[in-house]
C-alpha cells in the first residue's frame, strides 16, 4: 500500500508536465504485418517485451491489431520502494516463459511490461496511480472493466495470471514453474555436512548408538505433530491476533482455529507433561540418593497435574459448553 | 471404563500364578469390551437402531443386496440405479470386506435359527469389533511391551473418542472392522518377526488379506512393515527370521491382496505399492551378502560389499523411476501425493479439498479425540526407544508415521489411536507398576481395586495375604530406599483421577459429538424438552411413494446415497466421487441460471431435484453453504460458463441477502432454497424471509419459476423437493399471430352463448319456395 499512495504523489505532480510524443508521427505509418514481425523479433530475444511511452502506443494503442497484449505496469526501480512489483514481476515472468517456451505459442499474444520510470506518459493516460496493474488489450476495441485483473482479490500467483489470460483471450497457458532447486540444494548441502561431520568423527560414532538423541528427536517431532504445527504450515494463520480493542488474543476463540502463538504453547505444556511424567517413572526406578529422588518425583508430580490443568483449561475455553476442569475453571 | 488401571494388577505378586493371571487378564478384556460396546450405544438408545451418515447406507444397501441375492451375484452388480446415465460396477469397485463380514455373521444366526435382520447385524458391527480390536491391541502391546501394559492399552482403545468417532452403533462403514483387522495384521507381524516361524507370517498375510477386503487404508500396511524392515537393515539388525518372516508375507501378501477385484494388479503397478518390492529385493541383496560373507574372504567381502551396496539401491530406484516413466507403473494417485506435498490437493483436486475429512488437524481435535492420551504418549516413545528391540523398532516407526498422516488430514487420526493407546498404556504401565510395587501391596491392590470398582475382586486381595510372604524377600533390599508411602499414595491417586477424568471426557465426547445419526436431527427448546427432526426420512419416503419407480433424482452428491438406500430411486452422482466431470456437470447445472440449467437437466433426463435447506431450522450443513464448492467443483471443469467471482460481492464476500450477485441470485441452487421463503415468517418477531442459518434477510424474495414446480418440502423446510416439467408442460411464449407457422383461418364460433339460446344447423339445406330439396 506504501506504493500507491507515493505514486497518488508522484502522478499529481507528474499531469502537470507535458510529455513529449513527437516522434509517434513517424511509425505511424507501419502495416499490421510489420508490426507483428517487429513484435515476434523482439519476443525471441525476451520473453516479456519492455515497452516505453513510444513502444506502448506503437503496438498495443495502433489500430488494426490481430493480436492481444497482456501488459504489466509496474515500478521496479529500486527508489520506488514496491517490494510486491517484484514479486509481480517474477510471476509475469513464469506466466511469459510457460507462453514462450510452450507448444501453443503464436502470433496472437504478447507479454509486455510498462515501468513507470520509463512510460510515465501511459500511467498518466490510463489514469492509472497504483502498481502493479495487469491489463489486456483485446485485438478488437478498447479494454474493459473486466480486461484488469483485479489482483486484490486472486492475487497475482502465476496460476491466476493463467487463468484469467484464458478467461480473456481462450489461450490456455499451462504454467511450467522452472524447478525450485533451492529445497533440492539445501538438502544436497544438509546430506553433505552430515555425510562430512560423520566422515569426520568415523573413528568415534557411538553418538548415532546414543539413544537419548533419537529419543529426544522423536518425540519433538510427535510434540510438533501434535500441537498442530502442520495446520500452521498448511493454513498459515497469524501469529497472534490483535483484537480491536487493543488487547492482543493468544488462543483463537473457536475450536476451527489457532494461532501460531498458541500451537508453541501447546508444544510447551505437552512438552512439560511428558517430561513430569518421565521424572517420575525415573524417581521410582533409578537408584540413588532417597530424598533426591523423592523431590523429583513430587516435581514430576507437580508438573503432570498443573500443566494437564493448563492444557485443560485452555481446551475448555476453546471448546464451548465443556463441562470439565482439573485444578484450574 | 473404570477398568483401565487395573492393568497393574497383573503385576502384583499375589497373580504370579498363571491362573490367576489368565482370570484378570479374561475379566478385564470382557470388561473393556462391554463398557466399549455399551458407550457406543447413545445413537442407538436416543433414537433407534439405523444406518448413520452417508457412506455406511451404500454399504447397507449392497450388504442387503448380497444377503438377498448371494456372493457372486454381488461380485457381478451393475448398479443402474447410481450414476444415471453411467450406471456403476458396484462389485469392481467396492471393498467387500465390510459386506462379507456382516453376511457371514447373518449366515451363520440364521443357521441357527436366529432370525436377526441384516439391518440390525450392521448396526451393531462396529461396536462388537471394537472389543475385538481391544483385544488385539493388548495382544500387541503384550508382544511389545508387557501384559499389564496391553491391558491398559485395550481399556484405553476401548474408549478412546478417537476410535469411537467410526465405530458408533450405526456407523457401518469400512472403518469399523478396519481398524481390527490393522491392529491383529500388526500384531502377527510383531509375533512373526520375533519367532521368525513362517506360521505367523502366513497368519500375518492372511489377516492382511482381510484388512486389503476391507479398506484403503491397507496401503499404511504395506508401506509400513517394510519400512520396519528397512530401518532394521540400517541398524544392522538383519536376522534370519526377519528374512523369513517378510519374505514369506510379501509373496503371500501380494498374491493374497490381488484376488480383491477392487486392488487387482495395483499391488504390482503403482508406486504406492512399489517400497514393498523394493525393501523384498533389498532384502534378498542382504541375504545373499551375509552368504557370500561366509564364503569369501574378508577382503574380497569388503570390496564386493562396496560395489553392491553403491550399485543395487541405484538399480532398483533406476527401474521404478524408468517403469513410471513407461507407464507400466502408475505414479502416486492424488489423494496419496497430497500427504506429501500438503498443498497439492487445495490446487489441483477441489473435490479431495472440499471434504472436511481431508483439511488438517488442529491441536484442539488432537486433544479432543486423545484427550490425556496425546499429552503422555510421547512418554511410552520415550521409554520404546530408550530400551530399543527388534519389535519395538516398528512401534515407534508405527507411531511416527501415524502422528505425521494424522497431523495432515483430520481422518487419519483414525490410524493414530491405535498406537497412541498402546505407548500410553505403556507409559502408565511403567508408572503404576514402579508406584504400585514397591512395599505393601495390599495397599496398594486396594486402592487399585477400588478404582476397579469390582467388590469380588476386592475381597479376594484381601484373602491372599499368603503371597505377601514370598515378596518380602524380594523386596527387601528396596525398601530401605523407597520414596515412602505417602509420595507414592499421592501419585498413584492423582495419576488415577487423571485417568478418571479421561473416562469422563470420553464418554462426554462420545455423548455429545460423535452419536449422532445425522439423518435424524434433534434439537433442545428451552425448557430441555426434545423435538426430533425427521426430515430427511420423510422426503425420502415420500419419493419412494409418490414417484416413478425410474424417476431420476438430481442432488448434490452427498445425498446420493441416502437417496438410492432409502427412497431407492435412481441418482446422478453420489458419495462414490470417482466421476469428477459428471459432478462438474451437476454442479454446473445448480450454480447456473434456470433456463442453462434446464438444458443440462434435459440432457440428463432428470426428473426431480433435490436440496437441503437449513435456514427455517438453522441447520448448518445445508447446501447453500455448501454452494461455493459446487460452483468451484463447477468452475475446474467448466471455466468459461461458471466463474466463482460472479458469486462473490465486490469485498470478496459471499452473501445471500440484498448485498448478494444478481448471479447469486439467478441460480437454481438459490432459487430452489428459497422459493416462496420470502413469504415465510417464523414468528412474531422475525421478518419474513429471515433466513436463521446465515442470520440475513434473503435478497432475492419474489420470483417464479419457469422450468420447474414444487413437488414437496418437508415438516422444517429441511428438504425440498422440486419436479423437472416436461417441454410441453411449461408456459411457453405467446407468438403473435403473424409469426405463427401454423394459422388457423376459419375460426367456428359457437353460438350457443347467444342470449337467444337458439340452436343453428350447420350445412343447412336452403329452403327455395317452390323448389324440391336437391339431394
Amino acid at each position: 500500500m506504501k506504493c500507491i499512495l507515493w505514486f497518488c504523489v508522484i502522478l499529481s505532480s507528474l499531469c502537470i508536465i507535458k510529455t513529449i510524443n513527437g516522434q509517434q508521427r513517424k511509425k505511424d505509418g507501419q502495416t499490421l504485418s510489420e508490426r507483428v514481425q517487429q513484435l515476434v523479433d523482439m519476443n525471441h530475444k525476451r520473453s516479456v517485451l519492455r515497452f516505453n511511452g513510444n513502444k506502448f502506443r506503437d503496438y498495443v494503442r495502433a489500430t488494426p491489431r490481430n493480436y492481444s497484449v497482456i501488459v504489466m505496469f509496474s515500478a521496479m526501480a529500486a527508489q520506488r520502494q514496491c517490494a510486491i512489483c517484484r514479486h509481480a514481476n517474477d510471476e509475469f515472468q513464469i506466466v511469459a516463459n510457460s507462453f514462450r517456451y510452450s507448444q501453443i505459442y503464436s502470433n496472437k499474444l504478447f507479454f509486455a511490461v510498462v515501468d513507470f520510470d520509463e512510460g510515465p506518459d501511459v500511467f498518466q493516460m490510463l489514469r492509472l496511480n497504483t502498481a502493479p496493474v495487469f491489463m489486456h488489450f483485446p485485438p478488437k476495441g478498447k479494454p474493459k472493466q473486466s480486461d484488469t485483473m483485479d489482483i486484490q482479490r486472486i492475487g497475482f500467483a502465476a496460476e491466476a495470471i493463467a487463468k484469467w489470460i484464458a478467461e480473456r483471450t481462450d489461450v490456455q497457458i499451462r504454467v511450467f514453474r522452472p524447478p525450485n532447486y533451492s529445497g533440492t540444494v539445501a538438502l544436497v548441502m544438509l546430506f553433505a555436512v552430515v555425510a562430512g561431520f560423520l566422515y569426520l568423527r568415523r573413528n568415534n560414532l557411538d553418538f548415532l548408538y546414543n539413544k537419548n538423541c533419537w529419543g529426544i528427536g522423536a518425540v519433538f517431532f510427535c510434540f510438533a505433530m501434535v500441537s498442530g504445527q502442520m495446520w500452521n504450515h498448511i493454513r498459515g494463520p497469524p501469529f497472534v491476533h490483535k483484537t480491536s480493542s487493543g488487547g492482543v488474543a493468544y488462543i483463537h476463540g473457536s475450536s476451527q482455529g489457532q494461532f501460531v502463538l498458541e500451537t508453541y504453547i501447546v508444544m510447551v505444556l505437552n512438552a512439560a507433561i511428558v517430561l513430569g511424567m518421565i521424572l517420575m517413572t525415573e524417581a521410582a526406578s533409578h537408584k540413588g540418593d532417597v530424598r533426591k529422588r523423592r523431590i523429583l518425583s513430587i516435581v514430576g508430580l507437580v508438573l503432570v497435574a498443573t500443566f494437564f490443568s493448563l492444557i485443560l483449561s485452555i481446551f475448555r475455553s476453546k471448546a464451548h459448553g465443556y463441562p470439565y476442569s482439573f485444578l484450574f475453571k | 471404563m473404570a477398568v483401565s488401571s487395573s492393568a497393574s494388577y497383573v503385576k502384583t505378586t499375589i497373580s504370579n500364578s498363571s491362573g490367576w493371571k489368565s482370570l484378570i487378564t479374561f475379566t478385564v478384556l470382557l470388561l473393556a469390551w462391554i463398557s466399549g460396546f455399551s458407550s457406543r450405544l447413545f445413537a442407538v438408545i436416543r433414537f433407534e437402531s439405523i444406518i448413520h451418515e452417508f457412506d455406511p447406507w451404500f454399504n447397507y444397501r449392497s450388504t442387503a443386496y448380497m444377503v438377498k441375492n448371494g456372493i457372486y451375484n454381488f461380485l457381478n452388480w451393475f448398479d443402474e440405479r447410481a450414476w444415471y446415465p453411467l450406471g456403476r460396477i458396484v462389485g469392481g469397485t467396492v471393498y467387500p470386506g465390510l459386506m462379507l463380514t456382516s453376511g457371514s455373521i447373518h449366515y451363520v444366526l440364521h443357521t441357527f435359527n436366529i432370525p436377526v435382520h441384516i439391518r440390525d447385524i450392521c448396526v451393531f458391527l462396529a461396536p462388537t469389533f471394537s472389543g475385538l480390536t481391544a483385544i488385539s491391541t493388548y495382544l500387541l502391546t503384550k508382544e511389545l511391551w508387557s501384559p499389564g501394559a496391553g491391558l491398559f492399552a485395550a481399556c484405553f482403545i476401548a474408549i478412546v473418542p478417537g476410535y469411537i468417532s467410526r465405530s458408533v452403533a450405526g456407523s457401518y462403514d469400512n472403518e469399523g472392522i478396519a481398524i481390527f483387522a490393522l491392529q491383529f495384521t500388526y500384531y502377527l507381524w510383531v509375533k512373526a518377526v520375533k519367532m521368525g516361524s513362517i506360521f505367523w507370517s502366513c497368519m500375518t498375510a492372511l489377516s492382511y488379506f482381510y484388512m486389503v477386503s476391507a479398506w484403503g487404508g491397507y496401503v499404511f500396511i504395506i508401506n509400513l512393515i517394510p519400512l520396519h524392515v528397512f530401518i532394521l537393515l540400517v541398524m544392522g539388525r538383519y536376522s534370519n527370521r526377519l528374512f523369513t518372516s517378510y519374505t514369506t508375507f510379501y509373496i503371500l501378501g501380494l498374491l493374497l491382496s490381488m484376488q480383491i477385484p477392487f486392488v487387482g494388479f495395483q499391488p504390482i503397478r503403482t508406486s504406492e505399492h512399489m517400497a514393498a518390492s523394493g525393501v523384498f529385493a533389498l532384502l534378498i541383496l542382504m541375504a545373499v551378502l551375509k552368504y557370500l560373507q561366509s564364503v569369501l574372504s574378508k577382503a574380497e567381502f569388503k570390496y564386493f560389499f562396496m560395489v553392491a551396496a553403491l550399485v543395487a539401491p541405484v538399480l532398483v530406484f533406476l527401474t521404478v523411476v524408468g517403469l513410471t516413466y513407461a507407464g507400466i507403473i502408475a505414479p502416486w494417485s492424488g489423494r496419496f501425493y497430497s500427504l506429501w506435498d500438503t498443498g497439492y490437493a487445495k490446487i489441483h483436486i477441489p473435490i479431495i479439498a472440499s471434504v472436511s475429512e481431508h483439511q488438517p488437524t488442529t491441536w484442539f481435535s488432537f486433544f479432543f479425540d486423545l484427550h490425556i492420551l496425546v499429552t503422555t504418549f510421547p512418554v511410552g516413545l520415550w521409554y520404546c526407544i530408550k530400551s530399543i528391540t527388534d519389535e519395538r523398532v516398528f512401534v515407534v516407526l508405527y507411531a511416527l508415521s501415524a502422528v505425521y498422516f494424522a497431523g495432515v488430514m483430520v481422518r487419519l487420526m483414525l490410524t493414530l489411536t491405535p498406537v497412541v493407546c498402546v505407548l500410553s498404556g505403556i507409559a502408565f504401565s511403567r508408572l503404576l507398576e514402579l508406584y504400585l510395587k514397591e512395599e505393601e501391596n495390599p495397599q496398594t491392590a486396594d486402592t487399585d481395586s477400588e478404582e476397579e470398582g469390582s467388590g469380588e475382586r476386592n475381597s479376594r486381595n484381601m484373602y491372599d495375604k499368603a503371597g505377601k510372604l514370598r515378596k518380602m524377600k524380594h523386596e527387601q533390599q528396596k525398601e530401605s530406599d523407597g520414596l515412602g508411602v505417602n509420595i507414592r499414595s499421592i501419585v498413584i491417586v492423582a495419576v488415577l483421577m487423571m485417568l478418571m477424568m479421561f473416562a469422563v471426557h470420553c464418554t462426554w465426547v462420545t455423548s455429545n459429538a460423535y452419536s449422532s445419526p445425522s439423518i435424524v436431527l434433534a434439537s433442545y427448546s428451552h425448557d430441555g424438552s426434545r423435538q426430533i427432526l425427521d426430515d430427511f426420512r420423510e422426503a425420502y419416503y415420500w419419493l419412494s411413494q409418490n414417484t416413478d419407480n425410474d424417476a431420476r433424482v438430481m442432488s448434490w452428491w452427498d445425498y446420493g446415497y441416502q437417496i438410492a438406500g432409502m427412497a431407492n430411486r435412481t441418482t446422478l452422482v453420489d458419495n462414490n466421487t470417482w466421476n469428477n466431470s459428471h459432478i462438474a456437470l451437476v454442479g454446473k447445472a445448480m450454480s447456473s441460471n434456470e433456463s442453462e440449467a434446464y438444458k443440462i437437466m434435459v440432457s440428463l433426463d432428470v426428473d426431480y431435484v433435490l436440496v437441503i435447506f437449513g435456514g427455517v431450522i438453522g441447520y448448518s450443513g445445508d447446501d447453500i453453504n455448501k454452494f461455493l464448492w459446487m460452483v468451484r467443483i463447477a468452475e475446474g471443469e467448466h471455466p468459461k460458463d461458471i466463474r466463482e467471482s460472479d458469486y462473490f460481492t465486490d469485498r470478496g464476500e459471499f452473501r445471500v441477502d440484498a448485498e448478494g450477485t444478481p448471479t447469486l441470485f439467478n441460480s437454481l441452487m438459490y432459487k430452489l432454497c428459497y422459493y416462496k421463503f420470502g413469504e415465510f415468517k417464523m414468528d412474531y418477531r422475525s421478518p419474513a424471509g429471515f433466513d436463521r442459518t446465515r442470520n440475513v434477510i434473503i435478497g432475492n424474495k419474489n420470483f417464479e419459476l419457469t422450468y420447474l414446480e414444487e413437488a414437496y418440502t418437508t415438516e422444517h423446510w429441511l428438504v425440498r423437493i422440486y419436479k423437472v416439467k416436461k417441454p410441453d408442460e411449461f408456459n411457453r411464449p405467446r407468438i403473435p399471430v403473424s409469426e405463427r407457422k401454423i394459422k388457423r383461418s376459419k375460426i367456428f364460433v359457437t353460438k350457443k352463448t347467444n342470449k337467444r339460446k337458439k340452436g343453428t344447423i350447420r350445412n343447412k339445406p336452403t329452403v327455395v319456395k317452390g323448389k324440391k330439396l336437391s339431394s
